[in-house]
């Protein structure tokens, strides 16, 4: 019973903590609740949340995507920059998806075809793609963005349309990871890649498809930040794959792979977005918010390393039960 | 044969950077070879990636141009202080006969900018200026002026109890610093009815005061003004009231004179910012450094105007824009 109720935190911790950081925010800020606010925060993490389910993605297969705000900013300067001659809103979107899968699967050629570390070989493309941005607009500014706001300000209803994105996003990653032999797939090769390609897995192809969705999550995010603040920034965006990768791992997914849910990203920004939003409230100097924000991240990667290790000692404990019974 | 292929790889793409590198190595870009014998100046840009900046080391080019016995070599230091120091070292070793620095950290760029000196080279520091370097010239935009002319307005404008939000530049910029120094002096001392609702570091970007000012007006439901250090902080300010009844007589004041910030007062949705252009800060490095090499002057540290740009004289400056294909016509 002791060791189903564990079983049970473990599994739900996550939703907990956050079930009780809203409790304690509700009690510090009487508008912490509000629908404006509410509203507020989901805006706010979006972008970040549709980062993190690709880097998530990423790291369950054991991978990891250091490029993604760097091609966030070269997707969304040329999509501002094709709405502005084009006018349709349609081909912007468009363009900075197939710019962003561009990007990811040049990515996917370095990692899988020549075996560089994912590490390294996003690194690299964070410097091209940001150079890209950067030559392209010569530094400066797109502006005059007309109607390309309305992907990250307009409203179908009562409700945002970057939210109804990232609502859509959500069901298509979950249902992809729980429901998609790819989705067994990445879980089977970010957890023993040898022992997947002993089981018949395409490693190569599946890091492939994984990759794309990164990118396609990537120039939608790269859409919705431009259009957020009304203006086409090469420079903007800088360190926000640390925003979706400390989302993705404050939900609960490991770095080793194999382990990461939508759920638990989808909770890990929503634990991120409550916090910053609160320390605003509140009025909390920025440094402060700095230092709390490293002591969560901190504790989670802790938090992380504990569980496992606890596993792997339960594991080990069954085993050598086993072992004794079979002598 | 795939080891092959990589090498090939490889080497064909060291060959092509190197091709490349004659235009731009190492960050580097180059004025027109003119084939003649005059000065080499250098000019260590902060980063090319900072748009204020980029749109300075264009302007450094196209300022050289009007010096037939001068040419001028732009390099980036790429935000980083390691690698500017590097490229001020390398001109030093290059022997240019001025070089030009945009520090990206003022204190960490100083012992190299002694060097400069004592290398006997022309020193000059620029955006923001490096102060008490014995024989180094400086040219600079006051960043304590350009923030007071719009406190200065601020004080008549800005309404009795007011409330009000403070955007702030990174700590330990030199600007940053100056200008929130300005606003502190020239209108919170002198207005103590005025309250500050909110104030946070937003690093020069519109996407953090974006989210700041979100948090902002849901805790407040009266906030009568944005002071910004910046215009690119004021206007991701201003895109979240854009449209909202209450805030709609919000004044919001900023520094720079972006594209963007011309548009916004002209539109009446902003209402002032001081003009820090690169253009004259580009001419008046380059008319500096003329004067130093050919002994006209010995050490020169001088600033461009810092002009308060509103409603009324917002034109000129949209007229400018435009004409440098900044705003659309």
């Amino acid at each position: 019973m002791k060791f189903r109720n564990n079983r049970v935190m473990e599994k739900y911790s996550i939703f907990i903590v956050l079930f009780v950081m809203i409790i304690i925010c509700s009690l510090l800020n009487e508008n912490f609740l509000s629908t404006g606010n509410i509203t507020n925060i989901i805006k706010q993490l979006s972008v970040a949340a549709i980062l993190a389910y690709g880097e998530m993605l990423l790291i369950v297969s054991g991978m990891l995507d250091l490029s993604a705000g760097a091609v966030l900013a070269l997707s969304g300067v040329l999509s501002v920059s094709v709405y502005k001659s084009s006018g349709s809103l349609i081909i912007a979107l468009l363009v900075a998806v197939i710019v962003a899968v561009v990007c990811n699967i040049i990515n996917a050629i370095m990692v899988t075809s020549f075996k560089a570390p994912p590490f390294i070989a996003t690194l690299a493309m964070q410097t091209v793609a940001r150079g890209i941005a950067l030559l392209f607009t010569k530094g400066q500014n797109i502006l005059q963005l007309d109607n390309y706001v309305v992907f990250g300000q307009g409203n179908i209803g009562p409700i945002p349309v970057s939210i109804i994105f990232l609502i859509i996003i959500t069901i298509i990653i979950w249902y992809l990871l729980r429901h998609t032999r790819l989705g067994r797939s990445l879980y089977a090769i970010g957890g023993n890649e040898e022992a997947a390609v002993a089981s018949g897995i395409n490693v190569k192809l599946n890091k492939y498809k994984v990759f794309i969705i990164n990118g396609i999550l990537v120039g939608i995010a790269g859409v919705l930040f431009m259009s957020r603040v009304n203006a086409g920034l090469p420079n903007g965006a800088v360190g926000y794959e640390m925003e979706g990768l400390t989302a993705a791992i404050v939900g609960g997914t490991s770095f080793s792979g194999g382990i990461g849910t939508t759920m638990g990203t989808l909770t890990g920004a929503f634990i991120i977005g409550c916090l910053n939003n609160i320390m605003n409230l509140i009025g909390i100097d920025s440094y402060v918010q700095q230092i709390v924000k490293g002591v969560i991240i901190a504790l989670a990667v802790i938090w992380d390393i504990h569980s496992k290790t606890k596993k792997t000692t339960k594991v080990v404990l069954v085993e050598e039960k086993e072992k004794v019974v079979s002598n | 044969m795939k080891r092959k292929l990589v090498s090939v790889l490889v080497g064909i793409s060291m060959v092509a950077a190197l091709l490349t590198g004659c235009g731009s190595a190492n960050g580097t870009t180059k004025t027109e070879d003119k084939g003649k014998d005059g000065y080499r100046v250098a000019y260590i840009a902060r980063a090319q990636s900072d748009s204020f900046a980029a749109w300075l080391a264009n302007e450094m080019m196209a300022a050289a141009e009007e010096y037939d016995d001068i040419t001028l070599d732009v390099f980036d230091g790429q935000a980083d202080d390691e690698k500017e120091n590097a490229a001020i070292e390398n001109a030093i070793t290059s022997k240019y006969d001025a070089i030009i620095v945009q520090p990206n950290n003022g204190e960490a760029q100083r012992p190299y900018v002694e060097k400069i000196v004592a290398a006997g080279i022309v020193a000059i520091t620029t955006n923001a200026r490096i102060d008490g370097i014995e024989g180094a010239s400086s040219v600079d935009a006051d960043p304590y002026a350009q923030a007071a002319v719009n406190a200065q307005a601020a004080l008549e404008q800005v309404p009795q109890n007011a409330k009000v939000v403070v955007l702030n530049g990174p700590s330990g910029n030199f600007h940053a610093d100056e200008r929130r120094k300005a606003w502190q002096a020239e209108f919170f001392d002198k207005r103590p009815d005025v309250e500050i609702v909110g104030e946070q570091i937003a690093n020069w970007n519109k996407d953090e005061a974006v989210q700041y000012m979100e948090d902002w007006i849901i805790s407040n439901n009266q906030i009568d003004a944005i002071i910004s250090m910046n215009d690119n902080m004021a206007a991701g300010a201003l895109e979240v009231v854009a449209g909202k009844e209450e805030f709609k007589d919000i004044l919001s004041y900023g520094v720079d004179g972006t594209a963007e910030a011309m548009l916004l007062i002209e539109a009446g949705t902003m209402t002032s910012t001081c003009l820090q252009s690169a253009i004259d800060l580009a001419k008046l490095n380059l008319e500096t450094v003329h004067k130093l090499l050919t002994g006209e002057e010995k050490q020169i540290d001088t600033d461009i105007d810092a002009p308060l740009i509103n409603k009324e004289n917002v034109a000129d400056y949209v007229k400018m824009y435009k004409d440098r294909g900044l705003i659309q016509k």
